[in-house]
């Protein structure tokens, strides 16, 4: 058994509501808040890091780390919040 | 030399396909492997299924990252 | 004379004027889902996606009044097949994802769930052959309708300064927050209505495009330029506009299941959340 994560014992079946009223059991429901987290992550942080980019004048440099750090912002926020609550 | 081939058009959406291929490819190996280990212990569901959210979410990552480049770079 | 059918509309504009004579395959493009008016209403050109969706919003409105105007304790007759319909959305979509006070929600969830699914249906169906939710404006719509929906139940639930805070994950680092909280907001208010709405006109615009091009693949194999080797390609062609048909009616009924599902997980999300 699990001893390790899960604090609250939550049954299999899909369709329970847990406490914020998202089906946190749901595969196809997480699926796309996820794509949806990391797509957001991408685009505020890439975009801000392409607004600083016109700034300075830098090239794409900006850009692309803030493509890389939104992306990992993105997979951190879905993982903690599908993996905890 | 004669140009004896050519692919005109947005190389972007190619690039894009061809950066999809292998997140498709993760993805599909991420979740048919935790199908088949929620299916041999379906007690440590909860555990399982972290993980695979974990190993979808960076799969995922690359794949977009490949829709966004062609953005970046122009064309 | 397929001057005068691209006149009339009748046409969409991609099959061009070489339609009946043509000697190279041209695959059908962006030019399949433009469509010339097929009549004026004063300032506004009436087009086919048009007629089509007032004739079968028509046709389920009807139906559905047919069935429930009425109603008997024990049903007959056409009220049984609405009452399908009904409980299937109130029991395995409203209840399970937001709870017994779903309950007022179930018209919304009602309408949407059929009215994609008939605009979806027309993909199929002879003489009309057009899905009316691949024109974009359509799914667009109907997602704006479940944004302000969940986003005015939220308000009214919390509060406007609630209804933004309750959004906010809870038990993260403390520094982490200025970084993740823009990525909060921008995916469940922009990019999420963009999604619910990008997915179903994804859908529609890949199946009808697929469907017409393995139609006209049979077409002009078979019929326009008939040649020994390219037969063959002509009878593939037949069998696979079979086959993504088949599919095409699963993917209909799949989409507009996903969108209401979506939009009853959204609206419970707006009613309950509370970190």
């Amino acid at each position: 058994m699990d001893s390790r994560g899960s604090t609250e014992e939550t049954a299999i079946v899909p369709g329970q509501m847990s406490q914020d009223g998202q089906d946190h059991h749901d595969p196809q429901n997480i699926a796309w808040s996820i794509v949806s987290y990391l797509l957001s992550g991408i685009l505020v942080w890439g975009g801000v890091g392409w607004l600083l980019d016109r700034w300075i004048g830098s090239g794409a440099v900006f850009t692309v780390i803030g493509i890389l750090g939104g992306c990992g912002l993105g997979i951190y926020l879905g993982y903690m919040r599908f993996t905890r609550l | 030399m004669s140009v004896l081939a050519q692919v005109t058009g947005s190389i972007g959406s190619v690039g894009y396909g061809l950066a999809a291929i292998g997140p498709g490819i993760g993805i599909g190996i991420v979740f048919g492997l935790g199908v088949q280990a929620i299916a041999r212990q379906p007690e440590a569901y909860n555990l399982i299924f972290r993980n695979m959210i974990l190993g979808f979410a960076f799969a995922e990552a690359l794949a977009l990252i490949g829709l966004v480049m062609p953005f970046v770079y122009g064309t | 004379m397929t001057a005068i059918a691209l006149a009339a509309g009748a046409l969409p504009a991609g099959t061009g004027t070489r339609m009946l004579v043509a000697e190279e395959f041209h695959a059908p493009g962006l030019g399949l889902f433009q469509w010339e008016p097929l009549f004026d209403i004063g300032p506004i050109g009436v087009t086919k996606p048009m007629v089509l969706a007032v004739f079968l919003s028509a046709l389920l409105i009807i139906f559905f009044w047919v069935a429930f105007h009425r109603p008997q304790l024990v049903p007959r007759g056409v009220q049984n097949l609405g009452e399908v319909g009904y409980l299937f959305i109130r029991d395995d979509i409203a209840r399970n994802i937001i709870g017994k006070r779903g309950d007022k929600y179930v018209p919304l969830l009602f309408s949407l769930f059929f009215f994609i699914w008939f605009f979806n249906l027309a993909s199929v169906i002879p003489f009309a052959q057009f899905p009316v939710t691949s024109r974009f404006g359509y799914p667009a719509v109907l997602a704006a309708i479940v944004y302000v929906t969940w986003v005015g139940v939220g308000i009214r639930a919390h509060g406007l300064g609630g209804f933004f805070k309750a959004q906010i994950p809870s038990g993260l680092p403390k520094a982490i927050y200025p970084l993740v909280i823009p990525i909060e907001y921008a995916s469940n208010m922009i990019v999420r209505p963009f999604t619910h709405a990008v997915r179903l006109f994804a859908n529609m615009f890949a199946g009808h495009l697929l469907i017409a091009l393995f139609a006209i693949t049979a077409w002009h194999f078979i019929v326009e330029q008939p040649t020994v080797l390219g037969f063959g390609v002509g009878v593939v062609g037949v069998v696979m506009t079979a086959v993504m048909t088949a599919f095409e009616l699963l993917i209909q009924a799949l989409q507009a299941f996903i969108f209401t599902l979506l939009a009853a997980s959204y609206i419970g999300g707006a009613l309950e959340e509370s970190h």
